[in-house]
């Protein structure tokens, strides 16, 4: 019944996520310089955020939502954890989200990581007791991050438009369908139904917020803290780390040929 | 989950977050060599935020060492990126003048953050004329986090120009964050200049 409900509400944000887009487009546009301005109009296209207003609306609502709901609960958190629980709690939800990580490498045609996702599942579910350790990094798979986003951008599917999400932050019209996938994309939603597994799923989507949160506790500080244009130095980073994560991807996972393959002359 | 290096390299490099450059026609810079200018200058960097100085000590000290290893002038004609031509020469000397205050304040401000701070420094690679340094810095109760340091030839002088975590350029992040401050103001190059200053009157009036 309860894995219904969260079927329910993963459809929902499906359908709930593009429709606030749609929102967004219809309720707060930027306008755009002339294009006889060239250098203006050039830079408004590089930026590629026509929904800026509406964008920094949803931004200053979780900043509200972040200041007065989700810090002081990560502030306590650290307050009553040490750095080596929260690593390990990280190394535990983290392993929570290989399957999916090996199912994004697989349709993104990246065969060596998606083994590498399935090597680190198998071994730091059993050896690493769950995944509270991460042995498989010591022998040589370390950890490799992909998501849909990324699956996206390897069928050539473009970043478009900047979004920010309302709880859910920086994000883009390509990699805003990352969030329905990953709901759906675990272990938990694999398994028999059952309302042990769904509080189960609750319990670690909860810790999973609260220590990534307590981990930026106080780079997200400093931002705040040093930036003049929070909204602009956030957007500038999500757009780097994504491109910088797909050139890592085809620069790491090369197609190589088999053994027994005759090498083509080069 | 993705922003977790990120971050948490962003946390360790918090020091030089607006120190960022470049310079067009430089010399080519050896990688030995700027593996062993970045190993110098973390040394000093460590010793002064591990030392017993006051807050106000270590502060000075900071600007100083960071005068000399970053060309401060030439990430802030970087940052300022197109709008070097919209501005007027005064505003171009008040823009440089209040970003090496900020650049302090900026790092002032994080000095408490870093206390036990210690780096290694791991390979260099070439890229055009500049190399990449890159290094580990662990802090106490903090993840270990990996950071890139772009060193230059300036004038002869190894210089830092940029500062990479997890793909992200601090001075390009710098850069978009000014323009951001420009173009919501109307493309008024004086708005930056309030920004710039009311964000160091507010600073130095919380130390």
């Amino acid at each position: 019944m309860k894995m219904t409900l969260k079927s329910r509400l993963m459809r929902g944000l499906a359908v709930t996520v593009p429709g606030l887009v749609l929102a967004g487009a219809l309720s707060g546009c930027a306008t755009p310089p002339p294009k006889t301005d060239k250098a203006d109009y050039q830079a408004y296209k590089q930026l590629n955020d026509p929904l800026e207003p509406t964008n920094r609306v949803f931004f200053k609502v979780n900043n509200v939502l972040d200041t007065y709901v989700m810090k002081p609960v990560a502030e306590g958190y650290v307050h009553v954890t040490t750095q080596g629980i929260r690593n390990h709690v990280g190394d535990f939800t983290s392993n929570i989200g290989e399957p999916a990580r090996m199912l994004n490498f697989m349709a993104s045609g990246d065969p060596t990581d998606a083994g590498t996702s399935l090597v680190r599942f198998l071994l730091n579910s059993t050896i690493g007791i769950g995944g509270i350790f991460d042995p498989a990094a010591a022998l040589g798979y370390p950890k490799i991050d992909t998501d849909f986003g990324l699956t996206l951008a390897s069928w050539g599917v473009p970043a478009g438009p900047y979004l920010y999400l309302p709880v859910f932050g920086p994000s883009g019209a390509r990699d805003v369908w990352n969030l329905p996938v990953e709901w759906v994309a675990t272990p938990m939603a694999a398994a028999p139904a059952s309302t042990s597994l769904t509080d189960f799923g609750y319990a670690e989507t909860g810790i999973d917020l609260i220590n990534t949160r307590a981990e930026y506790l106080q780079p997200i500080d400093q931002i705040n803290a040093t930036a003049l244009d929070p909204y602009a130095t956030f957007r500038s980073l999500y757009r780097q780390s994504r491109a910088s994560q797909l050139q890592q991807i085809k620069q790491r996972d090369k197609k190589t040929w088999p053994d027994w393959y005759h090498h083509p002359a080069q | 989950m993705h922003f977790r290096r990120f971050f948490l390299g962003a946390v360790a490099s918090v020091p030089m977050l607006a120190m960022m450059a470049g310079a067009a026609h430089a010399q080519a810079m050896a990688p030995a060599a700027a593996k062993s200018f970045i190993q110098q200058s973390g040394d000093k960097l460590v010793a002064i935020v591990n030392g017993d100085g006051t807050q106000r000590q270590k502060a000075t000290e900071l600007r100083d060492l960071v005068n000399q290893i970053v060309a401060v002038d030439q990430v802030g004609d970087y940052v300022l990126g197109r709008y070097n031509h919209v501005a007027t020469p005064a505003q171009k000397q008040q823009f440089l003048t209040l970003f090496h205050q900020l650049l302090s304040y900026n790092i002032t401000y994080q000095i408490k953050a870093y206390k036990g701070v210690s780096f290694t420094v791991n390979k260099a690679t070439q890229q055009g004329n500049d190399v990449l340094v890159d290094t580990t810095v662990t802090a106490p109760d903090k993840s270990p986090a990996d950071v890139g340091w772009v060193v230059e030839q300036d004038k002869g002088q190894p210089k830092i120009i940029d500062v990479i975590v997890a793909g992200t350029s601090l001075r390009i992040t710098t850069r978009n964050d000014y323009a951001g401050v420009i173009t919501d103001n109307g493309g008024q190059v004086s708005a930056l200049l309030s920004a710039m200053q009311n964000q160091i009157t507010k600073i130095s009036s919380s130390q």
